[in-house]
């Protein structure tokens, strides 16, 4: 059991270092109309296990979102938008809940839920964790056509890193 | 206590979203310039917006005041009007005490259109120095009709639109005067009679008040020549005047007082009518 805590802790601190060293230096524009930032580190926080109680989901979420914004410079910005996502974990693991219920010991992975439902929750939760992301950054709806430009591009380069991590990792718990 | 420990409890996970929610926006708002500055910004723009809401709400409540105010300012500048018409005469002053007629506003209070005899109430009286016999005018512009009874604080008068009513009034610039009286049942026009037929006329000419009486003073616009024709055998025409006001909806109305009426009229009453 502890192990698994230990072991979680850990894995969350590893994305976040790739996400700070590796992906912080990548972010392409679209002529002009959007740039596609790589945003990996939610992921930290949708595979941990998923009975994972929500003040523990919320707390880690605020701490990776707090050391991802000391390193870009745009302190609260990741940490609200991360902690929304944390939030609203749970509502969309009920949205897609399978017909018999989870198991105490459900994780998601490919192996253990399926890659249609691994797709769909990771798709659905960092589509809105993006879309927070940036209106939290411009901070106005004055510019809601750039925002999902921004969105829509950052989205589609973000899942692509994740699925194809996921499926080389493949964690186990 | 314990209740409280138990809502914590319960909503725990919710409240923590909360506070952490608010401590990042804190976070965003006091160390990112973009953002401080855009909530600055749109704070004020919001607060300007409620101030100036909050002033329009003020103002509506204020406009009663503000309307009596108006009524005011409008008499005096027709009693302005008035004097000028009078100062164009060139017949000296006899005195000092040159304002003749004095107007006092009033409120309608009621109102009939489609009777006979029409009437409305004004909410001045007696107290406000209203009496019988006075001239009521219209805040825009027009004659409204004649005091007819007053108590304490209301007056009662027969408006244009009843059949009893006759009043002196002659077309600007033309010849002769005639009577105005209320025959068809349009309330938006009347008759003028007994103007001789060898004054000329024509359609659109203006008609005001004569000033031969002690109601009105001289000059009031109170509408237009729309048609007129001379009856077979007459002496006189047969004129249809547009009224310029529209008695049918009327709000505000100024009483005349003429200060002389009284001795005018003594003076009239001495010889008797023969």
């Amino acid at each position: 059991m502890n192990n698994i805590i230990i072991k979680n802790i850990l894995r969350s601190l590893l994305i976040v270092m790739v996400q700070i060293m590796i992906f912080k230096q990548i972010s392409f524009s679209l002529s002009d109309l959007a740039y596609a930032h790589f945003l990996i580190y939610p992921m930290a926080i949708l595979i941990l296990p998923i009975k994972t109680p929500r003040g523990i989901l919320l707390m880690a979420g605020f701490t990776i979102g707090l050391i991802i914004d000391v390193f870009y410079d745009s302190l609260g910005v990741h940490a609200a938008a991360l902690v929304f996502t944390s939030y609203i974990r749970n509502l969309i693991l009920a949205f897609l809940e399978p017909y018999e219920g989870y198991n105490t010991d459900d994780i998601p992975t490919f192996k253990k839920m399926g890659s249609g439902w691994m797709i769909s929750y990771l798709s659905i939760a960092l589509f809105i964790h993006c879309f927070l992301y940036f209106s939290i950054e411009s901070f106005s709806y004055v510019y809601f056509f750039e925002i999902f430009l921004n969105t829509i591009a950052t989205f589609f380069v973000s899942i692509l890193v994740m699925l194809i991590s996921l499926l080389i990792f493949r964690p186990k718990y | 206590m314990y209740n409280i420990l138990q809502l914590v409890l319960k909503y725990g996970a919710h409240l923590l979203f909360l506070v952490l929610e608010i401590l990042c926006f804190y976070l965003i708002i006091n160390y990112n310039r973009t953002q401080k500055e855009i909530y600055l910004n749109s704070s004020n723009v919001y607060s300007a917006k409620l101030s100036s809401q909050t002033n329009r709400l003020n103002q509506y409540l204020r406009l009663h005041d503000i309307n009596d105010s108006l009524m005011y300012e409008n008499a005096s500048l027709i009693e302005n009007i008035i004097q000028i018409e009078y100062s164009n005469l060139n017949v000296p002053e006899a005195d000092s005490l040159y304002e003749r007629y004095n107007l006092i506003p009033s409120t309608v209070c009621n109102s009939t259109i489609h009777l006979r005899n029409n009437h409305i109430t004004l909410c001045k009286g007696r107290r406000e120095g209203v009496l019988p016999g006075m001239g009521v005018i219209s805040s825009s512009n027009g004659i409204v009709g004649i005091v007819r009874n007053v108590s304490e604080n209301f007056a009662h008068v027969m408006t244009l639109l009843n059949s009893q009513t006759v009043i002196s009034c002659a077309v600007k610039s033309r010849f002769g005067h005639g009577a105005l009286v209320w025959k068809v049942e349009d309330p938006l026009r009347m008759t003028l009679e007994s103007v001789p037929k060898h004054s000329k006329i024509a359609i659109g000419d203006t008609v005001i008040t004569s000033g031969y009486s002690t109601m009105f003073p001289k000059g009031i616009v109170v509408g237009k020549i729309e048609k007129f024709s001379i009856p077979l055998g007459s002496n006189n025409y047969n004129i249809t005047v547009k009224l310029i006001n529209d008695l049918t909806a009327i709000d505000y109305a100024y009483v005349v007082q003429n200060r002389f009426a009284v001795e005018q009229l003594s003076l009239e009453n001495e010889v008797p009518n023969e």
